[in-house]
């Protein structure tokens, strides 16, 4: 990001494994699969990877995934912010490296949540098993992790006026771009009338308002300028990376149900990469709901606080609009197996690189990542882009 | 009470040294917040020190038990199977009164779903769990405490 010249931090591959349904794999040969294939983008091997950053949700997760990749590496990290845990990954491989510390990091993603729990509707259940503390008190009431966004969005529409159908926007939006998605898990084209009609989960979200659940895993290779330029593919470079907090688990302790950690990691991150949002050209943001969708959108100044509804309206978010977005469908339509921010990088690149087929987005030279963890408690911006900064 | 709200495998808080004074007020039918003893600033949940001062200096401040709704949500999906037949149900954010902003999550009860807006005023109603734990949810406030101060 500011390295001295040759060990700026580049993102030399990418790759997803199969989704969205791996009934026949485990959760590391998951891994081992996007794994293999972004080696396989970056004209590496195995051989070649000296760290590793991947997470999960168990202790020592990282070092599990090493012995059944077989590595040895000697850079490790295996930070959880949730859903934006491979955003911050990527930025501290990018510390890493340009820090001289390790020169080829694999950074990889697999879940078979999808197999595992067998429904296919939210992110996740709400009781049972809290340890003592806090976040108990949010555990009592028999809300939902729907329900927890619920309320950030119910709040929203009480402060700025946002309609169920501006959120229905952001899902009929993803399920366009997952139309040109073989892998997408839903294709089919939806309505903003289709998603309203749905049946609620956690008023006022909706059904076709809440991300798939799925089997999958993504991954990629961050290394140097100096290295990638012996390798197939153009770097796309790690311009600027930022990550914020505000609470942990428990909505009673957000500040603001309608400002996210995306307002304090948004501007930082596009300081760093000497950016504003409006030199952006294509944006991969998380999507476990359409709310939050219209948050990020806001929180990382792509409009005024209170206008992310308007935002996304009539094709905001689509190709040609102000701000293409999640041109892979997002985790709205084609792919959200619990952590999804790794398939919001390989996206971004793929872009980046002109890869991205039916929805290319012309020209694009900057691209932004952005993950959202827990409920709504962390943003993790990156900036990447296809020339050197 | 003699049915239970929600059936008795919901989970059941576990007290810490922050937030044991909380439930033991809450086992009297108080609800209370913490505040700063330094700078009385009020958080919650309850925790080790103040996030604006940090002093570890805390007291209990007895509120009301009234407050607004800041938010809500009508669960209609359970993901714990035997709360499905209590479905659908109110989740709310309560904005305590008198407490400086703190908010509380919990259920609205004895009120229609449809019933339910922004803003409402609400008061506590008490389940008792057993002879040390009672658990605070809300209802509609009557009207006389309507627009009570906070």
């Amino acid at each position: 990001m500011s390295a001295r010249r040759g060990r700026r931090a580049v993102i030399a591959g990418v790759a997803t494994s199969d989704y969205p349904h791996l009934p026949h794999l485990s959760e590391h040969a998951v891994h081992g699969q996007a794994a293999d294939r972004a080696l396989a983008d970056a004209g590496l091997t195995f051989a070649d990877v000296d760290g590793l950053a991947t997470t999960g949700f168990f202790p020592m997760y990282a070092t599990g995934v090493a012995e059944y990749l077989g590595l040895h590496p000697i850079y490790l990290d295996e930070t959880n912010t949730g859903g934006s845990s491979f955003e911050v990954l990527v930025e501290h491989a990018a510390y890493a490296v340009e820090a001289g510390a390790v020169d080829v990091v694999l950074v990889t993603y697999g879940s078979v949540q999808l197999s595992q729990m067998g429904r296919r509707l939210g992110t996740g259940g709400g009781g049972g098993g809290f340890a003592p503390g806090p976040a108990i008190y949010d555990a009592l009431w028999g809300n939902t992790l729907v329900g927890n966004y619920a309320l950030a969005a119910r709040r929203h529409m009480h402060e700025f006026g946002t309609t169920p159908e501006q959120l229905a926007a952001v899902a009929v939006s993803m399920r366009r771009h997952a139309a040109h998605n073989p892998q997408a898990q839903e294709r089919e084209p939806i309505t903003v009338d289709d998603v309203v009609s749905s049946r609620l989960v956690a008023d006022p979200l909706h059904k076709l308002d809440c991300c798939v659940i799925s089997d999958g895993g993504a991954a990629c290779i961050v290394t140097t300028e100096e290295r990638a330029a012996d390798l197939p593919r153009a770097p796309v470079y790690v311009l600027g990376a930022a990550h914020a907090t505000t609470h942990h688990l428990n909505m009673s302790a957000m500040p603001s149900l309608t400002l996210t950690p995306a307002a304090q990691s948004g501007p930082a991150a596009f300081a760093r990469a000497g950016i504003t949002p409006q030199d952006v050209d294509v944006a991969q943001l998380y999507d476990s709901f359409t709310i939050t969708v219209v948050l990020t959108v806001e929180d990382l100044g792509f409009c005024a606080k209170g206008e992310g509804g308007a935002f996304v309206e009539d094709g905001g978010l689509e190709l040609g609009g102000r701000l293409p977005t999640n041109t892979d469908g997002g985790g709205l339509s084609a792919c959200h197996p619990g952590m999804r921010g790794m398939f919001l990088i390989v996206e971004a690149v793929r872009q980046l690189r002109g890869e991205g087929g039916a929805t290319q987005v012309p020209n694009a030279a900057i691209a932004v990542a952005h993950g959202t963890g827990g409920m709504l408690s962390t943003g993790a911006t990156l900036v990447l882009g296809k020339e050197a900064p | 009470m003699t049915e239970r709200w929600f059936p008795d495998e919901m989970p059941m808080p576990a007290a810490s040294a922050e937030t044991m004074g909380w439930w033991e007020a809450a086992a009297e039918h108080r609800l209370v917040v913490q505040r700063c003893a330094q700078c009385g600033t009020t958080r919650h949940p309850p925790g080790p020190l103040c996030p604006h001062c940090r002093s570890s200096a805390s007291q209990w401040r007895q509120l009301p038990g009234t407050g607004r709704v800041y938010t809500f949500t009508v669960v209609r999906q359970a993901f714990i199977p035997s709360l499905s037949d209590r479905l659908p149900y109110v989740v709310a954010a309560v904005e305590l009164d008198d407490s400086a902003g703190a908010r509380l999550v919990s259920n609205l009860v004895d009120v229609d779903p449809a019933e339910v807006t922004l803003d409402m005023a609400v008061e506590v109603v008490w389940e008792d769990m057993g002879p040390e734990l009672a658990l605070p949810r809300f209802r509609p406030a009557p009207a006389t405490t309507q627009g009570r101060g906070r």
